[in-house]
C-alpha cells in the first residue's frame, strides 16, 4: 500500500461523541468538539480523569462507536464501524477462553482465511516477539494477567493492524509486571512501526510512554492540552526516569492539568 | 499414595453401604412384609432372573434409545431459536412471551395429549423427552449467549471477524459454556420424565417395567427397576457429563475444580 507521509493515520475533526446505557436515560455526551491528529507511527497517549470521555474517544476511532458530529478517518477515509485495520487491545484483555494462546493469537489470520500452518507460524512469531513463546499451548486462564495481556498485543500485531488502540491495557496487573510491559511495548512499537493510540489514567505511564500527550477534560471531555514529551528514547529509563528533572516539570505540569478537573 | 487415590472412592461408597446395611436390618427387626420392602438378597435373585431372561437389558435399551432420541431432538430445536433469541430482539420479542407460557407446562403434562396425538409407545414418549430437554436447554442457550462478555464481539470484530466468523468463534461457543453445564440438569428432568411417560404411556422400558410389577406385587422388580434407575444416571454423570465438561469448561478454566 502507498501511504502518503503527509496524511495523518488518524484525524479527528470536530468530533462529539456520545453514548448509552443503563444509567442514563438520554444518550450521554462523553467527548465534546474534539479535533486531533496522529500521525504514522507516533505514540499517542491520552490521560484525563475517569469520566473524561477518553475511552469513548478510543471506542470511537476502533469504529464501536459513531461520532455525533464532526468526523473521524483513517488515512483520509472515513471510519465506519471496527475493522481488522485498527487493533484494540483492552484491560480486560478479551482474549476467547475456549481458545489456547496460539489460537487466539492466530484469530485474525483466520478470519483472513489463511491456512492453520501459515497462521500458526505468524502467531508464533508474535508470541516470541511478545516474550510468550512457551505459552501457545495453555488457555488464557492459565496465564497470570501480565501474560494474558501480552497474548493479547500478540494477537492484535499477528494482524498486522495500521493502528493499535489500546484502552488502559496495563491497569488490571501489578506495579513491577505493568514496568516490564511498558518497556516491552515501547520495544514492540519501535520494531513494529505501528501506530499507537494508548489511553491511561496514569500520568507517568503517559509520560514514558508516548511521543505526546493529550490531557482531556473531565465530561464531556474537551482537549485541554497537548504536551510533547521532548526526553530522548533511550533517556527514558524506567528505573532512573524518576530523578530526570525534565520528566519532574512535565509530570508536575501534567499532574496539575488533570487535576483541576478531578471531581 | 494408593490411599489417597482411594478416599474419593471409599467416601463416595459409604453411604450406599450404610444404606444397604439398613435395609438387611431394619425390615425384619419392625417385621416389614416383604411385599412392601423385599429384602436385598430377593432383589439380587430378581436381577439374576431378569438379566439371565434378557428383559432386563431390553428394558433398559429401550428406556435410552428414547431418552437419547428425545435429547437429540431436543436440543437440535433449542440451540438454533435459543441463539436466534439470544442475539435477535425481534426474535426474542416474537418468541420469548410464547416459549414462557408453554415452559410452565412442559414435561410430563404433555403425557395426556402425547397420548392422543402418538397413541401409546415410543412416539407419546419421545415427545415428552424432547419436549421437557427443548425448554430447558433453550434457557440456557438463551443465558449463554446473553453473558458473552461484549469485549469479545468488539475483539473478534477488530480482527476482521464476518458475522459468520462471530456466530462460529463467539456466540456458538459461548453459549455452549451455558449449556455444557446445563445439559445434566436438563437430562435429569429428562431422565424423570422418561420414566413418568412409560408409567403411563409405555409397553416397555423401565417406568413400564415398574409398574406392571406393582399388579403382581413383585416389589422386588419395582425396586431393582429404581435402582437401576439411579446407577444409569450415576454412570451418565460420571462418564458423560463430568468427560464434558472436564474437556470444555474446567479446560477453558470457565468453571472451577476444587
Amino acid at each position: 500500500m502507498i501511504v502518503n507521509k503527509e496524511l495523518p493515520k488518524i484525524s479527528v475533526d470536530n468530533a462529539s461523541i456520545a453514548y448509552t446505557n443503563q444509567d442514563f436515560a438520554e444518550p450521554h455526551l462523553a467527548v465534546k468538539d474534539v479535533t486531533l491528529e496522529v500521525s504514522a507511527n507516533e505514540f499517542l497517549v491520552v490521560v484525563g480523569p475517569s469520566g473524561c470521555g477518553k475511552s469513548s474517544l478510543l471506542a470511537a476511532i476502533a469504529g464501536f462507536l459513531t461520532p455525533q458530529g464532526g468526523s473521524i478517518k483513517l488515512n483520509g477515509k472515513q471510519i465506519e464501524g471496527p475493522g481488522a485495520d485498527r487493533g484494540v487491545v483492552f484491560q480486560d484483555y478479551a482474549l476467547l477462553p475456549w481458545k489456547t494462546v496460539l489460537d487466539n493469537v492466530g484469530l485474525g489470520l483466520k478470519f483472513r482465511g489463511m491456512s492453520k500452518a501459515e497462521r500458526d507460524k505468524i502467531a508464533r512469531e508474535h508470541l516470541a516477539l511478545c516474550g510468550l513463546a512457551d505459552a501457545e499451548a495453555k488457555y488464557p486462564h492459565q496465564l497470570s494477567g501480565g501474560m494474558r495481556q501480552r497474548a493479547a498485543v500478540a494477537r492484535t500485531l499477528a494482524n498486522q493492524p495500521e493502528v493499535m488502540l489500546m484502552d488502559e491495557p496495563f491497569a488490571a496487573v501489578d506495579a513491577q509486571t505493568r514496568m516490564t510491559l511498558q518497556e516491552e511495548l515501547v520495544r514492540i512499537w519501535q520494531q513494529t512501526e505501528v501506530t499507537v493510540f494508548f489511553v491511561t489514567h496514569s500520568v507517568e505511564e503517559a509520560i514514558f510512554l508516548g511521543d505526546r500527550v493529550m490531557v482531556l477534560s473531565s465530561g464531556p471531555g474537551e482537549i485541554k492540552a497537548m504536551v510533547d514529551i521532548d526526553i530522548e528514547r533511550k533517556d527514558r529509563d524506567l528505573s532512573s526516569l524518576n530523578s530526570n528533572p525534565r520528566f519532574q516539570a512535565l509530570r508536575d505540569e501534567i499532574t496539575r492539568l488533570v487535576r483541576q478537573d478531578a471531581a | 499414595m494408593k490411599t489417597l487415590k482411594l478416599r474419593p472412592y471409599l467416601l463416595a461408597a459409604t453411604p450406599f453401604i450404610g444404606i444397604l446395611i439398613l435395609w438387611t436390618v431394619l425390615p425384619s427387626l419392625l417385621s416389614v412384609p416383604a411385599y412392601k420392602l423385599p429384602s436385598p438378597q430377593l432383589v439380587w435373585t430378581k436381577a439374576i432372573e431378569l438379566t439371565g431372561d434378557g428383559s432386563l437389558l431390553q428394558h433398559i435399551l429401550v428406556s435410552l434409545y428414547r431418552l437419547a432420541l428425545g435429547f437429540i431432538v431436543g436440543n437440535l430445536l433449542a440451540v438454533p431459536i435459543g441463539i436466534a433469541i439470544g442475539v435477535n430482539r425481534h426474535a426474542s420479542d416474537f418468541l420469548l412471551p410464547l416459549l414462557t407460557f408453554l415452559q410452565s407446562i412442559a414435561g410430563i403434562a404433555w403425557i395426556p395429549l402425547a397420548v392422543l396425538w402418538f397413541g401409546i409407545g415410543d412416539g407419546a414418549i419421545i415427545f415428552v423427552i424432547a419436549n421437557i430437554i427443548f425448554f430447558s436447554n433453550l434457557y440456557n442457550t438463551v443465558i449463554g449467549v446473553e453473558s458473552i462478555p461484549q469485549a469479545y464481539y468488539r475483539a473478534v470484530l477488530s480482527l476482521g471477524a464476518s458475522r459468520f466468523d462471530i456466530l462460529k468463534t463467539v456466540i456458538i461457543p459461548g453459549a455452549f459454556v451455558q449449556l455444557i453445564v446445563g445439559f445434566r440438569s436438563s437430562m435429569a428432568f429428562g431422565w424423570r420424565a422418561l420414566i413418568g411417560a412409560e408409567l403411563i404411556a409405555g409397553t416397555t422400558g423401565l417406568g413400564y417395567m415398574t409398574l406392571d410389577a406393582v399388579q403382581w406385587y413383585q416389589t422386588e422388580t419395582v425396586i431393582l427397576g429404581m435402582i437401576i434407575v439411579g446407577v444409569i444416571w450415576l454412570v451418565m454423570d460420571r462418564f458423560l457429563f463430568r468427560k464434558l465438561e472436564t474437556m470444555t469448561v474446567r479446560r477453558w478454566g470457565i468453571l472451577q475444580d476444587k
